[in-house]
């Protein structure tokens, strides 16, 4: 059994995944990126995608994700995200993804009045 | 003629107690919308904190340059009023609108420049009809404010800001201590003061790796933080004003009650003049006719 660490998924509004991890998988600016205990101390920003986290039971969870940044310190990993939505599976989390990203257009088009 | 007194107080005591309805509807839906909104400031929470965090750890790797960090001579101070859409919340408004008004005179005396950012239709109102010069307003936010409202607000601050449109930006909102304590602030928006490392933070020598590089992660997390900010003022705003909205309404219903109490007696008082009257007027009829 691999070691396992600590995880926060946030986003503005909620904390959308907490608890302890053995692999964090994301897509950052550079590319898809997996997390395993002690890595390195890192600093990414995160694109549109989903985002699987296995927790210690082996349970997996997709988030879909939209924007943000992650952060790997001391065995804590933090995914700072502008949306986040827990999905039922990967292609899911990418679909939600996508459409939060739209949404998040639609929304600040909106509410600007001169 | 006492009739006439016991009708129109009987009248008096009906729109009363009308008002009244009106007045407790409006607190219960007022009141069932704070723990609502009180959650939704404590769930923005962990978020703010865990962005400082971060801020604080690429500070302390060195990447600590960017435009909404840097300080110039203010001529022109950017102003964001956060108020409300609706009255009927006492003081609410007009505290935060009166705070702002007071530090626009003292800016104007400095000899500087003041441009308005409003939210809510009660600063819009009241600055464009004294005629100050309003750049941007924003309306049906307040309410239930959402992450992409405090984005459009805090964007089109920045953008103001990286071109020089404004040389700071203090905001101006009401923090939600309590249920029945809700305080006016004045913060310093921009520029951004950075969230200082503590000296105990042992995390302060870290030295990360970045993806991509740290100029271009502080590029994305300063507005962010930003964008924060905001979004937690908006939502302190909202708590505070569903408060001071529920107050209001419940001193209004307990005046209704009052005025309806004393209206009763009121009433009684006159009715039962009426009564007397008419005894009296019969028992001198009968004595008068005896008399005869």
């Amino acid at each position: 059994m691999a070691k396992s660490f600590q995880v926060d998924v946030v986003s503005p509004e909620a904390i959308v995944w907490s608890g302890e991890a053995e692999l964090v998988v994301a897509r950052t600016s550079d590319g898809e990126l997996g997390i395993m205990a002690d890595h390195e101390p890192m600093m990414g920003a995160l694109t549109t995608g989903a985002v699987s986290v296995q927790a210690e039971s082996g349970e997996r969870t997709s988030i879909g994700v939209h924007g943000g940044f992650i952060q790997v310190l001391n065995n804590q990993v933090t995914l700072i995200t502008d949306r986040a939505e827990i999905t039922e599976d990967h292609e899911a989390a990418q679909q939600v993804a996508k459409s939060l990203a739209d949404e998040q257009v639609e929304a600040s088009e909106d509410v600007v009045e001169p | 003629m006492a009739s006439a007194q016991l009708r129109d107080t009987k009248r008096r005591i009906n729109s009363v107690e009308a008002t009244k309805k009106i007045t407790r509807a409006m607190e219960l839906i007022a009141a069932s919308r704070i723990p609502k909104a009180q959650a939704r400031v404590q769930g923005s929470k962990p978020y703010t904190a865990k962005l400082i965090e971060v801020i604080e750890n690429v500070g302390a790797a060195g990447a600590a340059d960017h435009k909404l960090l840097e300080r110039r001579e203010p001529k022109t101070v950017g102003l964001l009023i956060v108020s409300s859409d609706r009255g009927l919340a006492g003081a609410y408004a007009s505290n935060i609108i009166r705070m702002a008004e007071v530090r626009i005179a003292e800016l104007e005396r400095e000899g500087k420049d003041v441009l308005l950012y409003t939210v809510g239709k009660k600063a819009q109102a009241y600055f464009r009809y004294r005629g100050y010069q309003i750049e941007q307003a924003y309306l049906g936010v307040t309410d239930t404010p959402g992450y992409g409202d405090a984005r459009a607000v805090a964007n089109v601050v920045m953008e103001h800001y990286a071109v020089g449109r404004i040389d700071a930006l203090e905001a101006f909102y009401t923090q939600f201590v309590s249920a029945l304590t809700q305080t006016p602030l004045q913060a310093e928006l921009l520029p951004i003061t950075p969230p200082e490392a503590g000296d105990d933070d042992e995390s302060t020598a870290v030295s990360y790796s970045f993806e991509p590089s740290p100029e271009d992660i502080l590029n994305r997390l300063l507005p962010r933080y930003v964008e924060a900010i905001v979004f937690n003022m908006l939502l302190e705003a909202s708590a505070s004003e569903h408060s001071a909205r529920r107050r209001a309404m419940k001193a209004a219903t307990d005046n209704a009650e009052e005025l309806i109490r004393t209206l009763t007696v009121q009433a009684n008082r006159a009715r039962q003049a009426e009564i007397t009257t008419a005894i009296t007027e019969i028992v001198g009829g009968a004595e008068a006719l005896a008399d005869a």
